[in-house]
């Protein structure tokens, strides 16, 4: 299944830091719940590891992130991720395109879209919740993104790759229940 | 006329207790997952998460590491033995597990044999399967672009078309549509939907290396068919072979074709020399096993002013997903979608369907239906309804008008059957008279005054079952025949032996009550044994509504020919001739002097001990009976449905169905039969669908989203019957156990139709799930 998401928020930091954070995605993938890169492959080429646990079983997707394109005049960047579950049962792939904005106060804006596919197990048992569940992901990942600019610069260097939680399932089927639920009333 | 036996007795028209729910509900049936052998070890199937892909490569090292694994088989393991690939019912090939490339979600890639289950399962994940994914077909329509990508590689035609099929005066049609005064349309798609038996499909194969033997235990309507085609494609010899189909939880179509899991387990237990379980889970079963209908369909009325049909035209697109592995007829690739004018003198017709490959698990099976003919009914019984709004004429009447008449029977359909009995206005005026229709039809005007939505729905369906005569139907070249041999004990006491298989349908007691009835000998007195291959006569197995017609027809032949032989022997032991003898259910008298007679357990004795010179010994017959005929079952079903504004819930209210199968063999059981159909019926017009989203994900691949319809969710069935004998049947029956879930979901649509067609709606798709009918009302300013 494909979907297409769009995510708006801001933050209180110069467009310039923003725009660097968002450069590297080392830096990046410490803000995706369940993610990590684990290699970098060439100057534009990362590999790297999503975990996301539906009930009992979790699926570890294992892929490359590639930089497509990056305009930073415009501070405009292009992702392209795909992976494969490691235990066969499909695959995910990503395109998302992101754009800074410099607010009045000072501040940034970040807008993103971002296309998703999926298919295997997840888009078959998932299909009705997957929209609400990758909202609650964006949403983490742009309050990590902004915890994760707010934490002093010479800390902002990629920790070692560690084990990384995957996200979790009940929480995650809980809040796209109630997702569901403010959508109707 | 059927003379009526004693309670005692038990024979045709008793409503007998079934034998075998002795056993079903105290636990004790035995399923093929209850089947445990010394040493078994257990296989679990690797599945393509993708709907195409080309496969890169199949890493089984991992898998083969994990301890308690022993064997891990893929496609180019089969291809060094020939059997990558297998035969359809359909004259398709279809792939065991995957080279070069899968063509649905799902599909088999690896077989792992494990010790146990668990560790089977674990390995599973162990495989390591690299794909390239390739572009997916999921729409049929586009499938036939020929920009599409071609899907089946392996064929030589280079396109995703498999058939074309017609019947019928394409030309004499024309000129009468061009003609016509009035003209009715609908484009009706009759979704992907699945049998889902309660039992999932599973095998458990043992082959013993001392003797050769290879017995497999497996979930088949078609035990003999299967041997067979396990003999015809692993080149065993047949008298090798030995399936036992043992007590089935649900066919429904389900379990006539072979799967790829069967194939998997017998290899592997040829390989290991050990017992080879298999069993499904559910989703396996729902995403990978037969489905049925498909189907895209496209039907025309053309009829004169005052609503006489003058011709029918028939247009449809069948969706086979990636392998054609339907069950019909070798001749009918569209099985008997032709039984498409339904209940109605046409005087001319055409009907085409073709057949295309999309990236979808494949099948096309008979789900509680004689070959395609649920699509049929379904499609003629709404093609009417919309006539009926067309005409602004009363459904009912409508019909009535248009009913083959009971004076023209045997009737020649302009589609080319030959219906051997009816009598469908009887039928209806039952129905009609049952549910108060006159009365209803006031209350809908006055509830619609008041803004209320209240809908009635008619279906007077007609049937074709029965398969078949050997002239004209055999799957893979087997004729359509089926069997009966009945050995009669020294006691009296008799076993009957078929090669039709019971999943649920009742044989054990059924066919028990034939032999009570041409023999006398107690129902409780016959035992009846189906599914060993290596014990009962040849058959082609139970579905199509053929097991009354046929192996019920070969078990009155076969106990007429022991009555034959009875009357010799009484002739005999009453020192008379048998001409001076007369028959009535149980013993043989002297005409004129009653109390001169031998009963059949009298009879069965001296067969054993007292044999009269030049006569064989024993009591027993067999019969492979050919029908001359398919049989036609018909019925009119009505259904009374309101419609929630707030919410667009469709409660069914009330619900009459009357049906005609002729002689009825036990009641009770013909009555259980019509409540599992409707309530099927109902599951598919309301809730039930597998679909498939733009990449070839299964929507609709386990009970979360494939819903089975409760005891909660199911209204009241009220039944009733007429009973037009089936002429040519050696007992005048036809089959019953499709027409419930044949004729019912046109009833349950045309009533939801009904409720909204002053809103000028004239079709909605089925399943008429709740947010359908909401977004209707909406879109008509009923609802906010």
């Amino acid at each position: 299944m494909a979907m297409k998401i769009e995510k708006n928020f801001q933050v209180q930091e110069p467009v310039e830091k923003v725009w660097a954070f968002l450069c590297d995605p080392r830096k990046v993938a410490t803000c995706v719940p369940g993610a990590q890169i684990t290699e970098q492959v060439d100057e534009k080429t990362y590999k790297g590891t999503v975990s996301v646990k539906v009930g009992p079983s979790v699926t570890d997707y294992r892929g490359e992130v590639e930089i497509v394109r990056l305009d930073a005049l415009n501070h405009e960047i292009e992702l392209l991720g795909k992976g494969q579950d490691v235990r066969g049962r499909g695959s995910a792939s990503l395109k998302m395109s992101g754009r800074l904005r410099t607010m009045p106060d000072g501040g940034t804006e970040v807008t993103s879209v971002s296309e998703l596919s999926v298919v295997g197990i997840l888009a078959q048992m998932g299909a009705r919740v997957i929209t609400e569940v990758s909202n609650i992901m964006f949403d983490q990942f742009s309050k990590n993104f902004q915890a994760r600019l707010r934490q002093p610069s010479e800390q902002s260097e990629p920790p070692a790759p560690t084990q990384v939680e995957p996200i979790k399932a009940s929480s995650l089927a809980w809040e796209a229940a109630k997702g569901l639920l403010r959508k109707k009333s | 006329m059927i003379h009526k036996t004693s309670p005692e007795v038990g024979g045709m028209g008793h409503p007998i207790k079934r034998k075998e729910d002795l056993r079903f509900i105290q636990g004790k049936g035995n399923y093929v997952d209850d089947v445990h052998l010394p040493g078994m070890v257990y296989g679990q199937l690797v599945r393509s998460p993708y709907a195409h892909a080309r496969l890169k490569s199949i890493n089984t090292e991992q898998a083969k590491k994990l301890p308690g694994v022993l064997a891990v088989i893929t496609g180019e393991d089969l291809a060094k033995a020939n059997l990558a690939w297998m035969p359809t019912l359909s004259y398709d090939k279809q792939m065991v597990l995957a080279t070069g490339k899968v063509l649905f979600q799902s599909q088999e890639v690896a077989f792992v044999v494990a010790e146990d289950r668990y560790t089977a399962a674990d390995a599973a994940e162990l495989v390591a399967v690299e794909y390239e994914e390739l572009p997916v077909l999921v729409d049929p329509k586009k499938a036939l672009d020929p920009d599409s990508p071609v899907l089946r590689e392996d064929r030589e035609q280079k396109n995703n078309h498999i058939f074309h099929w017609e019947v019928g005066d394409r030309n004499a049609t024309e000129q009468v549509f061009q003609n016509a005064a009035v003209k009715a349309s609908v484009q009706a798609f009759f979704q992907r939907c699945h049998p889902a038996p309660l039992e999932t499909c599973g095998c458990v194969v043992d082959f013993n290396r001392a003797t050769g033997k290879l017995t497999v235990y497996m979930t088949s309507q078609a035990p003999h068919a299967h041997r067979t085609v396990f003999a015809l494609v692993g080149g065993i010899p047949e008298q090798n072979i030995r399936v036992i189909s043992p007590d089935i939880g649900g066919g429904f179509g389900n379990k006539v074709p072979v799967y790829p899991g069967y194939v998997c387990a017998i290899v592997a237990s040829l390989t290991l020399g050990v017992p080879v379980k298999w069993i499904e889970t559910r989703s396996e079963n729902l995403q990978s096993t037969g489905f049925a209908r498909d189907y895209h369909m496209t039907a025309e009325i053309a009829a004169d002013r005052d609503g006489k049909m003058q011709a029918l035209r028939v247009k449809t697109l069948a969706d086979h997903g990636a392998f054609n592995a339907a069950a019909q007829p070798t001749k009918f690739p569209a099985g008997l979608f032709s039984i498409c004018t339904g209940s109605y003198d046409y005087p001319t017709a055409f009907c085409e369907v073709d057949g295309v490959y999309t990236n979808k698990a494949p099948g096309g099976i008979a789900y509680r239906c004689s070959f395609r003919v649920t699509e049929a009914a379904y499609l003629i019984e709404r093609v009417v309804d919309v006539l009926a709004l067309e005409l602004k004429m009363d459904p009912a009447e409508l019909r009535r008008k248009n009913f083959i008449p009971a004076s023209k029977f045997p009737y020649k359909s302009s589609l080319g059957w030959t219906y051997d009995s009816g009598n469908y206005e009887a039928a209806m005026k039952l129905a009609l008279d049952k549910i108060g229709y006159a009365q209803l039809r006031k209350e809908q005007q006055e509830r619609r005054k008041k803004g209320e939505l209240m809908g009635i729905g008619i279906s007077s369906f007609t049937e074709i079952v029965g398969a078949g005569p050997a002239h004209t139907f055999d799957i893979l070249g087997i004729k359509m025949f089926d069997s009966c041999e009945i050995r009669v004990h020294p006691t009296g006491k008799a076993i009957a032996r078929m090669g039709t298989k019971s999943q649920g349908q009742g044989h054990e007691t059924t066919y028990a009550q034939i032999v009570a009835q041409e023999l006398g000998i107690p129902a409780a007195d016959v035992s009846v044994e189906e599914g060993d291959t290596d014990t009962a006569p040849y058959g082609l197995g139970t579905y199509a509504s053929r097991s009354t017609p046929t192996s019920g027809a070969a078990t009155a032949v076969a106990a007429r020919k022991i009555r034959d032989k009875a009357k010799k022997i009484a002739a005999y032991l009453l020192e008379c001739s048998e001409n001076d003898l007369e028959w009535e259910p149980g013993k043989f008298f002297v005409k004129g002097a009653p109390s001169k007679a031998k009963t059949i357990q009298e009879i069965a004795f001296a067969a054993y001990t007292n044999i009269p010179p030049g006569l064989e010994a024993g009591l027993e017959a067999v019969d492979y009976y050919d029908p001359p005929n398919l049989t036609f079952p018909f019925g009119t079903y009505v259904c009374v449905v309101d419609i929630d504004k707030g919410t667009g819930e469709v409660k069914v209210r009330r619900f009459v169905a009357v049906d005609d199968c002729g002689n009825i063999i036990n009641p009770m059981i013909v009555e259980g039969q019509i409540h599992g159909g409707l309530t099927e019926g109902l599951g598919i017009a309301f809730m039930q669908q597998i679909d498939y989203d733009e990449s070839g994900n299964v929507q609709g691949g386990s009970f979360q989203d494939y819903l089975l319809p409760t005891a909660v969710e199911t209204p009241h069935w009220e039944t009733d019957k007429t009973c037009t004998p089936s002429p040519h049947h050696p007992f005048g029956a036809k089959g019953v156990g499709e027409s419930p879930n044949v004729g019912s979901p046109a009833a349950f649509v045309n009533a939801v139709v009904d409720a909204l067609s002053h809103l000028g709606v004239k079709h909605i798709d089925m399943p008429i799930a709740p947010w359908k009918v909401w977004n209707i009302l909406k879109e008509k300013g009923i609802t906010s």
